[in-house]
């Protein structure tokens, strides 16, 4: 043992100061075998030079085998969680697809792959498959969202590098309906507008860029404001209407004054979610938050309430309508001209510009700013929907500014900001901002300002109340629903002056008017006189009466029980202060 | 006596053996089990969701609407036609209340309306199950 462990020293020449029991360790025993064992020694060794190699390789190209996973799920459309309606009505949800998918590399036959694959699906373009297939990426998309016989013949051609990937597509049931809240997600799962994109920027993106590999399952349903039936028929009466009165565009909505949730909202023309090609459209604008308009006469409301809170008059007050009012070299005239004094109530029935721009200066340029910030007038409103745009405010605000905002001239406000100020001023003056989602009254009045006095606000439901009876809102007195409403009709400015022939009507209505619950709002863009209207296209004519349809029709959809009996005693507030039902709209007098 | 524990202890290894291998096999067939049923919920929740969007889609008011339009002779309920409960009239008493009720039976005992061709416009094609529906055209 000994003599062999010297000879084996020998000959193979390790140094000999090493540990004996080491050498012991890796010496073996001289006997015929030794040159067949060395060979296999070899052998072995070269094999695992060989595998050690590839491991070496596969660590310095890791993308070469989890290329194509990791291109995949990079690439899928992630799930998104259902929208629902206040009801639990599906707005949005995701179906599962299949999707096929291509390796380039592993690809043999390229033409042949092209062809086959081309006579599957002809809508695909040859030279851009082509092109597809031929670049150097790991993984392409050759077909999102296959029906099952596509993917069952695609499976049957048994093409190498070809597979197939389940994936979620974004299907929303009942097409443009609410479109404009909802948005649109694109093909890869991301939220490109609208609720959506709210959605996204609630933390999901980060959820799937950090990699969780999330469910529609796990996800909770967002459970939007809005009643899907509601929606509807504001869409279909508004649809009607701009039809009927030739307007070129269109908006209505349905806001809950107590809660401030958007119940129902159209924007004419919008576009289908579930093929969003004209979505982007500038014609196609969300009219309700993006668009900003002069309000109109609508805006008187907001004047009157200004007026009476500040206590610069009663209802009882008399206002110098006698003539024009002018200032500088512009001059206020009223549509429904007067010319003597006019109570409160009659600036407001008579929609006087005169009575309006005369309060406004009696408040003062200052107090009437400070109003209308207060009534988150001047500033972007901004709720859920992430398209919000800046009311466009005069740069210089003189008398005259105020004198012409106090009729909603010269102030461009998004329609759904002026609904919240409307809202504010007869839910009993607390100032709620809108939102699209559902909540409750306590949770939505928790940290709202009160911004005008409950009495305030109670004059403004009787006025508009009046308005409804014996004013220019009798088109929408729905009976059974003790309706109030306004009216405006704004000119339109074409290249920087008020064009005569093209209007904005604009109508809200409150139901019912003693205790108001919903807000509705109507706007037509360049509505035409008719010949049952008498040729007249003022808001009266057309956006009152589509408000009287959706009234009628949307009421017992939201279960509000009409009522044939005026209310005892509607303005309780105003009694007391000695209002009798003398000087209060007498019931059914219209 | 050592004889006698040597082959206890095969015997218990033989048996342990088998029983561990038992366990094993009947884990394996669990664990494929799950897997399969975790599949099948899958592809029952996919379809789940798939026919839910399916019915929302053919149950939208559009939808609904036209068909309404289409087969139901009823119009846009009023809203005269809304009473509350208080304003239904009083009970009447339980003998009229046996007289009112003991005709539908002898009409149809299934509680069914009357064919439409008993109605005064039969000239209007509709179908018979959806005539005495009491769905209104919304």
């Amino acid at each position: 043992m000994e003599t062999d462990i010297e000879k084996d020293e020998d000959v193979n020449g390790p140094p000999r100061n090493a540990a004996p029991w080491l050498l012991r360790l890796f010496t073996l025993k001289r006997d015929k075998g030794t040159r067949r064992i060395k060979l296999i020694t070899l052998g072995f060794a070269l094999i695992y030079c060989v595998i050690a190699g590839k491991l070496i390789y596969l660590g310095l190209h890791p993308e070469l085998r989890q290329e194509v996973h990791q291109n995949a799920s990079d690439t899928v459309a992630a799930a998104r969680p259902d929208i629902l309606d206040r009801n639990g009505a599906i707005l949005a949800t995701d179906i599962k697809v299949t999707s096929i998918f291509a390796e380039p590399r592993r690809i043999i036959d390229r033409d042949d792959a092209i062809d086959h694959l081309t006579a599957i699906f002809p809508d695909l373009d040859r030279r851009e498959l082509r092109d597809r297939l031929n670049s150097r990426k790991g993984f392409v998309w050759v077909k999102r969202a296959v029906t099952p016989e596509q993917r069952q013949e695609v499976y049957h051609l048994g093409l190498p590098g070809i597979g197939f990937m389940q994936e979620n597509k974004r299907v929303y049931p009942n097409g443009p309906v609410a479109a404009h809240v909802l948005g649109y997600a694109n093909i890869d799962g991301i939220g490109i507008s609208g609720l959506e994109k709210y959605i996204d920027g609630e933390g999901l993106a980060d959820l799937h860029d950090a990699g969780f590999n999330l469910t529609n399952e796990d996800l909770r349903p967002l459970v939007t404001s809005l009643d899907l039936d509601a929606t509807y028929a504001v869409r279909d009466e508004l649809a009607k209407g701009i039809d009927k009165f030739k307007a070129k565009a269109g908006a209505a909505a349905i806001l809950d004054v107590n809660t401030g949730e958007v119940i129902a909202m159209a924007s004419l023309p919008d576009f289908d979610p579930n093929n969003p090609v004209d979505a982007l459209d500038p014609d196609r604008i969300n009219r309700m938050s993006v668009g900003v308009y002069e309000m109109g006469s609508t805006f008187k409301a907001l004047s009157v309430a200004m007026a009476l809170d500040c206590g610069k008059v009663t209802l009882n007050s008399q206002i110098d309508a006698r003539e024009s009012l002018r200032y500088g070299n512009f001059t206020i005239h009223d549509f429904h001209a007067q010319h003597r004094f006019l109570t409160v109530p009659e600036v407001f029935t008579y929609s006087s510009n005169i009575g309006a721009a005369r309060m406004a200066l009696m408040v003062g340029v200052d107090g009437h700013k400070a109003f209308l910030a207060k009534m988150g007038q001047l500033t972007r409103l901004r709720t859920e929907l992430p398209e919000s745009a800046e009311p466009l405010v005069p740069k210089h605000w003189g008398e005259l500014n105020t004198m012409t905002i106090a009729f909603g001239q010269g102030l461009n406000v998004a329609p759904l900001q002026a609904l919240m100020a409307v809202g504010a001023l007869v839910n009993g003056g607390i100032m709620i901002k809108p939102t699209f989602l559902k909540r409750d009254e306590e949770d939505a009045k928790k940290d709202a300002p009160r911004v005008i006095k409950p009495q305030t606000s109670e004059s403004l439901r009787y006025l508009m109340r009046l308005n409804a009876e014996i004013g220019s809102a009798r088109k929408a007195d729905v009976d059974g629903y003790f309706v109030g409403g306004k009216t405006g009709t704004a000119d339109i400015i074409v290249h920087g002056r008020y064009a005569k022939d093209k209007v904005r009507t604009t109508f809200m209505a409150i139901v019912p008017a003693d205790k108001p619950k919903y807000l509705f709002f109507t706007m037509l863009d360049e509505p035409q006189g008719l010949p049952e209207t008498g040729g007249y296209r003022t808001a009266a004519w057309n956006a009152g009466v589509i408000t009287g349809k959706i009234i009628a029709r949307a009421g017992p959809l939201l279960g509000l029980a009409p009522r044939f009996t005026p209310p005892a005693e509607p303005f309780p507030l105003l009694a007391q202060l000695g209002y009798t039902p003398a000087n209060l709209p007498a019931p059914g007098s219209h | 006596m050592v004889r006698l524990l040597n082959v206890l202890a095969i015997a218990a290894l033989v048996s342990s053996a088998i029983y561990a291998y038992s366990i094993k096999y009947e884990t394996i067939f669990r664990g494929e089990q799950i897997v399969r049923l975790h599949q099948q919920i899958k592809s029952e929740q996919d379809s789940i969701a798939m026919l839910k969007a399916e019915w929302e889609h053919v149950s939208r008011p559009e939808r609904i609407e036209a068909l309404a339009d289409q087969f139901l002779n009823l119009q846009q309920p009023a809203l005269k036609q809304i009473v509350p409960i208080t304003a239904l009239p009083d009970k009447p008493d339980a003998r009229l209340a046996a007289q009112s009720i003991a005709p539908p039976p002898a009409k149809g005992a299934d509680g069914k309306p009357d064919a439409p061709s008993q109605d005064e416009d039969s000239n209007t094609p509709r179908n018979p199950h959806l005539a005495g529906d009491e769905t209104t055209p919304n």
